[in-house]
C-alpha cells in the first residue's frame, strides 16, 4: 500500500514538473537563432538520452544482483528498468529525426551517435522479445539477466567504436545561454521524475504479477 | 589439469559427433555458398568490383551461416536430454562451455576458409597484402564471435521459440565486432594495416571481455 501511495504522489509531482517544463520551454526559453523553434525539442531529447543510460545501468546492476543473490525481486526490478529504459531510447530515436529533419534537412544520417543509439534500441528490443517469448517461465529470468549484462557491456563499445568515425551532427560541447540552461535543468528534473514514476509503477506491476503467479501455484 | 581434461572430452565428443553426422556443417556451408551466389546476382560482379567492397558481404555471410551452425550446438543436447546429464557431471561447468566454444571455433574457421576460397574463385578476390594479417584478423574476430555465439546458444536452448530469438539476440551485440572485421578485411585485402590499428585493438578488447564474461555467466545462467 505504501508503494501504491508513493506512486500516486510521484505521478502528481512528475505531472506538475512537466507542466512547468512545458511552460518554460514555450514561453521562457528564447528561440534559437539558427534552428528556430524546433530546437525546443532539445529539452526532452537530451534528458531522455541521459535518463535511458541511467535506467539501463540500473538494469545491468539488478541483473548482476539477480544472478548473484538469486532473489526474485532483483529480476522484477531489472525487467522494469529495462522496459522503461527502452521506452526512453525510443523517445530519443523519435525526437532525434524530427529535430534533424528541420535542422540539417535529413531524417537520418549514418552518424556515430545515431547508429550507436539504434544498435542500443535493437539490443534491448531483443531483450524484451526474449521476455515475451518466455513469459511465465522461471528459468528464462536468468537468461534475460545474462542478456542484459552482455548488452550493457556492449554499450560503451558501440559508443567508442563508432565515435572513432567522428561526429558530424552532435556537438562535443554545448554552450547554453542562461535562460536556456535553466530551462534545461528544470526539464532534466521533470524527465527524471517522469522516468522514476514509470519505473516505480512498472516495478509495482511486476511485483503484483509475481504475487498472482504465486497464488495460482498455491491453488 | 582435470579442468582441461573435461574441456578435451567435451570437445572430442562434439567434434566426433559433428564429423560423423555432418548435417550441421554441410547445411551451414551450403547456406554460405548459396548466399555468396545470391549476393553475386544481387550486385553483379561484372559491374561492381567486389574486391573493393565485398568484405562486408563475406562477414554478413559468416554471420548468418555461423549462427546457423552455432545455434544447433546446444539444441541437440536438449533434444536428446543430454544437457541434464552434462550439467550433472561433477566438474566445473565452465569447462563444458569452453569445450563447446572450441568446437564452434574450429568449425567456424573451416567454414571461413572454404568461404574465402569460394570468394576468390567466384568473386575474383585478390590479395595485395600478407596472408598472415588476414589470418590473424579472421581468427581474432572468430574467437569473439564463437564466444558469444556459444553462450547464447546455451541460453536459448532452454527457451520456447529459442531458434527464432537466437539471431535477434546475437546480431546487435556483434555489430561492433563485425564493423571492425569488415574494415580490417578490406584493409588486409588492399593496402594492409598496422598492428597498432584501433580496429584491431577493438577486436582484442571484444574477445577478452566477452570470452571472460561468457565463462562466468555460463556458470550462473545455465541450469538443469
Amino acid at each position: 500500500m505504501a508503494l501504491r501511495r508513493s506512486i500516486v504522489v510521484l505521478w502528481a509531482v512528475a505531472a506538475a514538473a512537466n507542466a512547468v517544463t512545458l511552460w518554460l520551454v514555450f514561453t521562457y526559453a528564447p528561440i534559437e537563432v539558427q534552428m528556430g523553434a524546433v530546437q525546443k525539442i532539445f529539452y526532452y531529447h537530451v534528458p531522455s538520452a541521459i535518463i535511458c543510460y541511467v535506467l539501463l545501468f540500473l538494469s545491468f546492476l539488478f541483473s548482476i544482483l539477480f544472478l548473484w543473490k538469486d532473489e526474485p525481486i532483483y529480476d522484477t526490478l531489472a525487467y522494469a528498468m529495462t522496459e522503461v529504459g527502452w521506452v526512453f531510447i525510443t523517445v530519443v530515436l523519435v525526437t532525434g529525426p524530427i529535430w534533424g529533419r528541420s535542422a540539417w534537412g535529413k531524417w537520418w544520417v549514418w552518424e556515430p551517435r545515431l547508429t550507436s543509439f539504434l544498435v542500443l534500441w535493437l539490443m534491448y528490443s531483443a531483450y524484451l522479445l526474449l521476455r515475451l517469448f518466455s513469459r511465465g517461465d522461471a528459468r528464462s529470468s536468468k537468461i534475460a539477466a545474462v542478456v542484459a549484462i552482455i548488452a550493457f557491456f556492449d554499450v560503451p563499445i558501440v559508443h567508442k567504436a563508432i565515435a572513432w568515425w567522428g561526429s558530424i551532427v552532435h556537438p562535443k560541447k554545448v554552450v547554453l545561454e542562461p535562460a536556456m540552461m535553466w530551462t534545461f535543468f528544470v526539464s532534466m528534473g521533470a524527465v527524471f521524475l517522469l522516468a522514476a514514476a514509470f519505473a516505480l509503477t512498472r516495478t509495482w506491476i511486476g511485483i503484483e504479477e509475481s504475487r498472482r503467479a504465486e497464488r495460482e501455484v498455491a491453488r | 589439469m582435470r579442468y582441461f581434461r573435461v574441456v578435451a572430452l567435451v570437445f572430442g565428443k562434439d567434434f566426433k559427433d559433428e564429423l560423423r553426422r555432418k548435417e550441421n556443417m554441410a547445411s551451414s556451408f551450403l547456406f554460405a555458398l548459396l548466399s555468396l551466389v545470391l549476393f553475386a546476382f544481387a550486385l553483379d560482379p561484372t559491374r561492381v568490383d567486389l574486391n573493393q567492397t565485398g568484405s562486408g558481404l563475406l562477414w554478413l555471410i559468416i554471420l548468418f551461416a555461423g549462427s546457423l551452425f552455432m545455434g544447433a550446438s546446444f539444441r541437440k543436447e536438449t533434444e536428446n536430454g543430454t544437457l541434464f546429464a552434462l550439467l550433472l557431471s561433477p566438474c566445473d561447468r565452465s569447462a563444458i562451455y569452453v569445450g563447446k566454444f572450441l568446437v564452434n571455433l574450429v568449425f567456424l574457421v573451416i567454414l571461413e576458409v572454404l568461404l574465402l576460397a569460394m570468394a576468390f574463385v567466384l568473386l575474383n578476390f585478390r590479395f595485395q597484402d600478407s596472408v598472415i594479417r588476414l589470418a590473424v584478423v579472421w581468427l581474432a574476430v572468430t574467437i569473439g564471435y564463437a564466444a558469444l555465439g556459444t553462450l547464447f546458444a546455451a541460453l536459448i536452448a532452454q527457451v520456447r521459440g529459442g531458434q527464432v530469438i537466437y539471431p535477434i539476440l546475437l546480431f546487435p551485440i556483434l555489430i561492433p565486432l563485425f564493423i571492425a572485421a569488415a574494415t580490417l578485411t578490406q584493409d588486409a585485402l588492399s593496402t594492409g594495416f598496422s598492428w597498432s590499428n584501433q580496429w584491431l585493438r577493438l577486436v582484442g578488447l571484444f574477445d577478452i571481455l566477452f570470452f571472460t564474461a561468457s565463462v562466468f555467466l555460463f556458470e550462473y545462467a545455465v541450469e538443469e
